[in-house]
């Protein structure tokens, strides 16, 4: 073993160099999850954990605030409870990556139908919607097609799975999606997966935007955030022209696929191996924060690879809170990613992700 | 009552009706909007009286009949797109008062220099109902020709509008369109659907909403209905209320419920919330259509004066009995003769 892999076998703590592929595949897992948790909404979310009175008294100190006009706003607390949801953490888009990296190989109207009996979960309003619709009968296209959020992300993020196994995102995507959405799991698919393969980020960034046609939002964005990116050099400094080129602060929800997956791409193709740099500046973009940093992170960390992200935030991040779903409160992501990496999980044994 | 001067069955009066009844719709409905049923019925008991003023719906609807009077049938998006520029954009020097989603999502993509049907695809509000609420002229512009109608609608569309939005204002423009023939209800919805395509979001959800009216008519409560009118075709993990396909769904089945006539079919639209305007309008618009200016309750007509231009500046002081009269070929700048509280002013549309 040469000094640098003994260092990087050190570092990840794990039992070796990991193969190239493995090795990008657990990084784009791993860099989705440091994204989500680096966002400011992953508190959120992860006081989903604590009890709905707790959730019920910030959103009285958030009127409280307004009333008497202080500035000192409301963060998520813990009272009378255990605080460890609200500690730094993945959240939604890291558990629903690994419940997809678990179903992976199921039908994905069978694997969804499963959710759409329960009442226990945390879903973007495509996938409510979605399972609503498979609950009343209607299936995929049109579940994701009649669905008043088409437009929005859960399928990109549920793309890095498909991308990093090498498989088409188009099925999964068309349950909760369509148009744009479907359009930006096929992006975020296009790009992990070349990743993954070992493309440079450049190469992987331009076949995500050549599958964009130029006539869609998401294909006009993209084009325009990863030419306003590039003309900025560095993830950091495109920060306000990103903001200024692609979000219109028009819509009351920041996860719209034509905003966020544009700002992943550019920031991750600015930052090259600067995994930090593109992370950071993604959760920057504060409407945009739930879910740009997660993709901005699968889309680096895909590319640097597992063993050279922050080993901090490698720990911190790779243990599920259940926010979401709650069967995977305390899954460790890393493991869903080694199986997803191996070829698994086949057929029924994804049953259940925990 | 009063005694209209046009013709009873002609165009002039179909389309007085239809846009008085537009009108009305939207001012009926508007204190109801984002109310669900039971708010509405805890309030009101039966919402039938106007309280106030109309909204967007008729100001838009003022709009698209300013395009249609400037360009007929060679309206082009390309003209649409500059009188958003000229007309909307260009006006505005603070807050977009009235406005939705589509219409500020548009607004900035006209800034950013986009045009359609770019502009209409860059927010993701396209299937909002924007383009339903303003597509009744287009219908009074090309009456029996539900295909005309429906084309003109589009072209407008978009500038503001994709998708489902869209498909919204095409079905309107097309049901209008034969309401202006003084069609039977189930004739007119079934027109406005063979405007869409069977597999649409649009045309799945007013095939649900219009069965529930259809075998439900006499046999169950307005309670009931708006119930499982509710549980069909409305969206529960959404809190906006200003989906196309949703509103065309419920005021076209309003409108079958009602019989086609404007009263009934108007206080059923607004009394079944979320964006209860909008589907009033559209409810009122069909109805007036078939039943002309005489069907549209007078005490509700009286109501119906110049527009504020509260949404849109630029049809401030305008009438929508001028703008009936106009699309039906009278001379612009006349009187709205036919009320005694009747528009005052200027018509100006155009």
């Amino acid at each position: 073993m040469t000094l640098e892999g003994m260092k990087k076998s050190m570092s990840s703590g794990g039992g070796g160099t990991l193969p190239p592929e493995e090795d990008r595949i657990l990084g784009a897992f791993a860099g989705l999850a440091i994204g989500d948790a680096a966002g400011w909404p992953a508190a959120r979310h992860r006081s989903l954990r604590l009890a709905p009175w707790s959730r019920r008294l910030y959103r009285e100190l958030d009127a409280f605030a307004e009333e008497r006009q202080v500035t000192t706003l409301p963060v998520p607390f813990a009272l009378n409870q255990p605080v460890e949801p609200l500690a730094l953490g993945p959240s939604d888009d890291a558990e629903w990556l690994a419940w997809t990296a678990a179903t992976i190989h199921e039908d994905r109207a069978e694997a969804f139908g499963r959710l759409a009996q329960r009442d226990d979960l945390r879903a973007r309003i495509s996938v409510w919607s979605a399972l609503d619709n498979l609950a009343a009968g209607l299936g995929p296209p049109a579940s994701g097609h009649d669905n008043p959020h088409f437009f929005d992300d859960a399928a990109a993020v549920r793309a890095v799975a498909f991308g990093a196994a090498g498989m088409d995102p188009v099925a999964d995507a068309e349950v909760t999606n369509s148009g744009d959405g479907v359009l930006g799991a096929v992006a975020v698919a296009t790009a992990v997966g070349a990743l993954v393969r070992g493309a440079p980020m450049r190469e992987a960034v331009d076949a995500a935007v050549a599958a964009l046609p130029e006539d869609t939002a998401i294909g006009h964005a993209a084009r325009a955030a990863v030419a306003v990116a590039r003309e900025h050099g560095d993830p950091f400094s495109a920060v306000p022209a990103l903001d200024a080129a692609l979000l219109d602060h028009v819509y009351s929800y920041g996860v719209t696929a034509a905003e966020t997956v544009p700002i992943a791409l550019a920031l991750a193709d600015a930052a090259g191996p600067a995994f930090g740099a593109a992370v950071s500046a993604a959760a920057c973009l504060a409407s945009v924060a739930d879910s740009a940093p997660a993709l901005t992170g699968a889309l680096a960390g895909a590319y640097a690879g597992y063993e050279a992200l922050p080993r901090a935030w490698r720990e911190t991040a790779r243990t599920l809170a259940g926010c979401c779903l709650p069967e995977l409160a305390g899954t460790d992501l890393l493991d869903v990613a080694r199986t997803l990496a191996s070829g698994g999980p086949q057929g029924s044994q994804a049953q259940g992700a925990t | 009552m009063t005694v209209p001067l046009a013709p009873a069955g002609s165009p002039r009066d179909r389309a007085r009706g239809c846009l008085l009844g537009l009108a009305a719709g939207d001012a009926l409905g508007a204190p109801a909007e984002n109310m669900t049923p039971e708010a509405i019925a805890a309030r009101w008991g039966v919402l039938s009286e106007v309280e106030g003023g109309g909204t967007d719906d008729t100001e838009y609807s003022l709009f698209a009949a300013s395009l249609l009077l400037r360009h007929g049938h060679a309206l082009t998006s390309r003209d649409v797109a500059e009188a958003w520029r000229a007309e909307i954009v260009a006006r505005l020097d603070g807050p977009m008062r009235g406005a939705g989603f589509s219409e500020l999502g548009t607004v900035q993509a006209l800034r950013r220099g986009l045009g359609p049907p770019l502009s209409g695809r860059w927010h993701p509000h396209g299937w909002s109902d924007g383009l339903a609420m303003r597509a009744a002229p287009y219908g009074i512009f090309a009456a029996g020709d539900p295909d005309e109608a429906a084309r003109l609608a589009e072209i407008d569309g978009r500038v503001s509008h994709s998708g489902e939005g869209v498909l919204g204002g095409r079905a309107v423009a097309a049901a209008v369109a034969v309401a202006m023939t003084g069609a039977a209800p189930d004739e007119v919805v079934e027109a406005g659907l063979r405007a869409v395509p069977e597999d649409s979001w649009t045309a799945r959800a007013a095939r649900k909403a219009l069965a529930i009216a259809r075998d439900t008519r006499e046999r169950i409560s307005r309670e009931e209905f708006a119930r499982v009118l509710h549980d069909s075709v409305v969206v529960k993990h959404y809190p906006w209320t200003d989906l196309a396909p949703e509103a065309v769904a419920l005021a076209f089945s309003a409108y079958v419920r009602g019989g086609g006539e404007v009263e009934a079919a108007v206080v059923t639209a607004a009394n079944l919330g979320r964006d209860a305007d909008t589907t009033a309008a559209i409810a009122g618009a069909l109805a007036g259509a078939g039943a002309g200016e005489a069907g549209v309750p007078e005490r509700w007509a009286r109501r119906v004066g110049p527009v504020a231009g509260r949404c849109l500046p630029v049809v401030a002081g305008r009438h929508v009995l001028d703008a009936a009269d106009a699309l039906t070929g009278r001379p612009q700048g006349g009187p709205a003769d036919g009320r005694t509280d009747g528009p005052a002013g200027p018509s100006g549309v155009g």
